[in-house]
């Protein structure tokens, strides 16, 4: 974008939320039956406020949570009893509120974040059930009346900013117009930062992030907290605004199934796509139940959003903020056109073709900070999956500076010994050790921390981010700001060769690109010890030397290094020393050139396995 | 307060009025399990098919005097097609999109799905309960004390004979071993030339199906409402992750465990309370043994 675009950008955006502002004062000039159209107006801006709090877990992070009409009835409840008991204003009831089902959301993520896709949701709705029925039943919590399922009525009072109630209906656009700005720019923000470059990798693949040292536990639970808070803030103002509430409509079920349906169809994981969702959505439901007649048909306008759910999902399962966004670029390279003359020409170099693979820079420094090289050493380590062993007794070392090859047929326990390293998997008995100091059980992040890296068999490359980004995701625990981040990434992707594709959205890359970004993303951890899984697998011969120079190049910057591999020639070219398994068991260790020749391993890997057992 | 042995009787015929409503319980599971265990999919409108296939029911037995026990006969073909056609033209297309294991794409088509049809059911037909009466419907059998519904022992029966076929079926006939070969690996079951998406519009045809059978057990002593798939559902939940996902004896013990669990409860306390301790055990087995009793950890 040129600076003249991004001035006439915000320029719109400034017009455009001035614009809004008085929107409630144009409807009562300009419109005959304009305290309906404010009410569909204040729904649209409640509605936003839900679906941008949801988006922070549900979209960012791909959480997809179905309950969060909890949160609503929290912040409903809080700051109601908190008036209607203690007189205090609804303004601080409503921070109230948010805390307290920010300490829900702490409570229920223990249990809930153990768990992935639909069993998330499915738990999600389950404690949303819980406290929907709980309420229902119950009258008095403490000596405190909350009236079960009849709910709670709170007495109108007459325009009072104190007591948060108005009796000009366009008072109450103006507060969720307000309310609205501070979510969204929250969720900006949210967005811009770490936090939203780690809950857009984990919405790509959560064990990915695990292993570049990020405590996904701990980030998803922020994200949640936000969300929660926000979803309150909401809440508090829907009992302000309809001054009755119930655990029934307040905790629906289908209030949270709107949250999601609107943000799905905004556009899951944007900023503005829950809102752009809201303005569709909630006019079109209003007309629906309007057109069908009859208020007694609450759920006519769900039928219209079942529809709009179907297509979306099934046409365009990014959301429509894509092509509004698109438009808008349009609409503003055309007006800065206008206003400063047409841009100048620029050559489009990021995504041209390139033949030729750029120059890889050859060093990256990093033993300066890799605080020198250690042993990693697991003696008798045992893993068995039920019945099926994984691996048996298996002892190994691989010295500081040292590159170990592990060979051995499919099924023999190789990617086991990574997955217990690294702590995705855990053994029933011996043990492990980094730097002298014991690393089972610890979680995939803390392994990292300490100086162990990995990349996956199958790579995982996060595919809805950038190259440059996913590298960032990498270096951010090392990093105080974005921009340093940023250099980082750009550094170990030079050092990769990956520098031309820096801006290229990842899941475009070719797999030996992706072999080479999962070596960038690893590296920018700073790691001491790298664990390669089949780096050279999938390369054709002309890419195999220059990946066996990548892989001599870690070398050189003083990082030990196991090596999954099965092309033989490659390992015996980069090994100072072999560690055969078969059947999970070490059977052959030494070096390369002697366990090739070795007529038990010929044997194995050529045919007639029988032998062996 | 009732004595001690007053006590031990009511918890005995409440577990027994549990058990036998759990037979339907675990049809409606079978459903969900059928289309999780080949496709790996969570199909949220499950609960929302049993809803038409019990207005099927309803409407047959209405206008024709058809015993709700001989709906079947008609809205099993109905249904299976009905289930079929989502499969072919909501699902399908989907998958073939996706990439993910678990794609939640379908989660949010069928849950889009189950909104049309709610809702659309509550405008048609409004929100009035529905019931039939039949022979059945009030008919009770004493063995000592305690009282058995002769409807609910039907919907009990039901659901042994309906495991006790789909159990022949997959094991026995080629399309239903291919369907079990397809939820094992689609990838490999591929290579051996079975077609996986046909396969998948058969799993979820049957699953629908099933509904016809539950809905005409559950004819003669519930009501019919447009609402009534949301609480099915959700006990439908609840009983696959007890009984274990993909695991088909885990659906029949499952249904009759939360029916069991929901009887008990409702003697202490008031009915709802019982749903509260549902979502509890629920949350508990999702923490501590997500495969559920019966359903074996994958790697």
């Amino acid at each position: 974008m040129r600076d003249e675009e991004r001035r006439v950008a915000l320029g719109l955006a400034v017009a455009a939320a001035i614009a809004l502002a008085f929107l409630p004062a144009l409807i009562r000039t300009l419109l005959a039956d304009h305290a309906y159209w404010n009410q569909i107006y204040v729904w649209v801006l409640f509605f936003a406020m839900c679906a941008t709090a949801w988006n922070i877990i549900g979209g960012y992070a791909r959480q997809y949570s179905f309950g969060h009409a909890a949160f609503l009835g929290i912040g409903a409840y809080v700051s109601t009893l908190l008036y209607l008991n203690l007189g205090v204003s609804p303004w601080i009831g409503m921070l109230a509120g948010g805390i307290a089902a920010a300490l829900a959301g702490a409570i229920i993520s223990y249990p809930c974040f153990r768990l992935r896709g639909a069993f998330f949701s499915l738990a999600t709705i389950a404690f949303a059930e819980m406290l929907r029925v709980w309420g229902e039943l119950t009258d008095r919590l403490f000596g405190i009346l909350v009236n079960g399922a009849r709910g709670l009525v709170i007495p109108p009072v007459g325009s009072d900013f104190w007591a948060f109630q108005f009796t000009e209906k366009a008072s109450y656009a103006y507060v969720a117009y307000t309310l609205l700005l501070i979510t969204l720019t929250i969720a900006w923000a949210v967005k811009r930062s770490r936090l939203g470059y780690y809950l857009a990798a984990i919405g790509d693949d959560e064990e990915a992030v695990q292993s570049l040292g990020v405590d996904t536990a701990r980030i998803k639970l922020i994200a949640l907290l936000i969300s929660a808070f926000l979803t309150a803030v909401a809440g508090t103002f829907y009992a302000q605004l309809v001054l009755f509430i119930t655990p029934t409509r307040a905790i629906s079920l289908d209030l949270s199934v709107q949250m999601v349906i609107m943000a799905v169809m905004g556009g899951l994981g944007t900023v503005f796509g829950p809102l752009l969702g809201a303005i569709i959505l909630v006019p079109v439901g209003e007309l629906t139940r309007a057109a069908l007649g009859g208020s007694t048909l609450q759920g006519a306008h769900l039928i219209v959003y079942g529809v709009i759910l179907m297509l979306v999902v099934r046409f365009a399962p990014k959301g429509i903020e894509a092509f509004v966004a698109g438009a808008f670029r349009r609409l503003i390279a055309a007006i800065a056109d206008r206003l400063y003359g047409p841009a100048k020409a620029q050559d489009d170099v990021v995504n041209a073709p390139i033949i030729q693979l750029p120059e890889a820079s050859s060093s990256l420094g990093l033993q300066a900070v890799a605080g020198g090289a250690v042993p990693l050493v697991l003696a008798d380590v045992t893993k068995r999956f039920g019945g099926a062993v994984g691996v048996k007794g298996v002892s190994l070392t691989v010295q500081p500076g040292e590159v170990v090859g592990l060979i051995g047929p499919n099924g023999s326990g190789k990617t086991t010994i990574f997955n217990l390293v690294t702590g995705y998997l855990e053994s029933q008995s011996g043990s492990i050790a980094f730097a002298g100091r014991p690393i089972a059980g610890l979680p995939p992040h803390r392994i990292n921390r300490l100086g162990i890296a990995r990349t996956f068999q199958i790579v995982r490359p996060f595919t809805s981010l950038t190259v440059a980004e996913n590298v960032m995701v990498a270096a951010f625990p090392r990093c105080t700001t974005a921009a340093a981040a940023r250099t980082e990434a750009l550094r170990c992707l030079a050092f990769v060769g990956l520098s031309h594709r820096v801006d290229t959205i990842a899941d475009g890359l070719s797999t030996g690109e992706r072999k080479r970004l999962e070596l960038a993303r690893a590296l920018a951890t700073r790691p001491r010890l790298l664990l390669m899984d089949e780096v050279m697998g999938g390369l054709d011969q002309r890419s195999l030397p220059a990946m066996i120079d990548l892989v001599q190049r870690i070398r050189a910057e003083g990082i030990s290094l196991l090596i999954i591999e099965h092309k033989l020639k490659v390992i015996t070219s980069v090994t100072d020393r072999i560690v055969m398994l078969h059947l999970g068991e070490k059977i052959r260790e030494g070096a390369a050139c002697e366990v090739v020749s070795d007529p038990l391993v010929i044997d194995i890997y050529v045919g007639g396995a029988a032998a062996v057992r | 307060m009732p004595g001690g042995g007053a006590m031990t009787e009511l918890v005995i015929q409440g577990a027994l009025s549990g058990l036998l409503i759990g037979g339907v319980y675990g049809l409606i599971a079978l459903g969900l399990n059928l289309v999780f265990g080949t496709m790996r999919v969570v199909n949220f409108a499950q609960g929302t098919l049993l809803m038409v296939a019990m207005f099927m029911s309803y409407w047959l037995t209405a206008k024709t005097g058809l015993h709700p026990y001989l709906t079947p006969l008609l809205t099993l073909p109905a249904l299976f097609g009905l289930g079929y056609l989502i499969q072919l033209w909501l699902v399908s297309p989907l998958l073939a999109r996706e990439k993910a294991r678990e794609p939640m794409s379908v989660l949010l088509m069928t849950l889009g799905l189950s909104l049309v049809l709610e809702n659309s059911a509550l405008m048609a037909f409004s929100a009035d309960y529905k019931t039939v009466q039949v022979g059945q419907t009030n008919a009770v059998w004493f063995i000592g004390d305690y009282i058995i519904s002769i409807a609910r022992f039907w919907g009990l029966l039901a659901m042994a004979s309906t495991v006790a076929l789909l159990w022949a079926f997959l094991t026995r006939t080629d399309l239903g071993r291919a369907i079990r070969a397809v939820g094992q690996d689609r990838q490999v079951a591929r290579l051996l030339g079975i077609d996986d998406r046909v396969i998948y519009n058969f799993a979820f045809g049957i699953s629908t199906a099933i509904m016809g059978i539950a809905a005409a057990a559950l004819l003669p002593f519930y009501y019919t409402h447009p609402a009534v798939g949301t609480t099915f559902l959700l006990k439908a939940f609840v009983i696959v992750v007890l009984g274990g996902l993909g695991s088909m004896p885990g659906a029949a013990l499952g249904g009759l465990a939360v029916g069991v669990i929901e009887g008990v409860v409702g003697i202490f306390t008031e009915a709802a309370m019982a749903q509260i301790v549902l979502f509890a055990v629920f949350v508990t087995m999702l923490f501590f043994r997500p495969a559920g009793l019966l359903g074996v950890e994958r790697k």
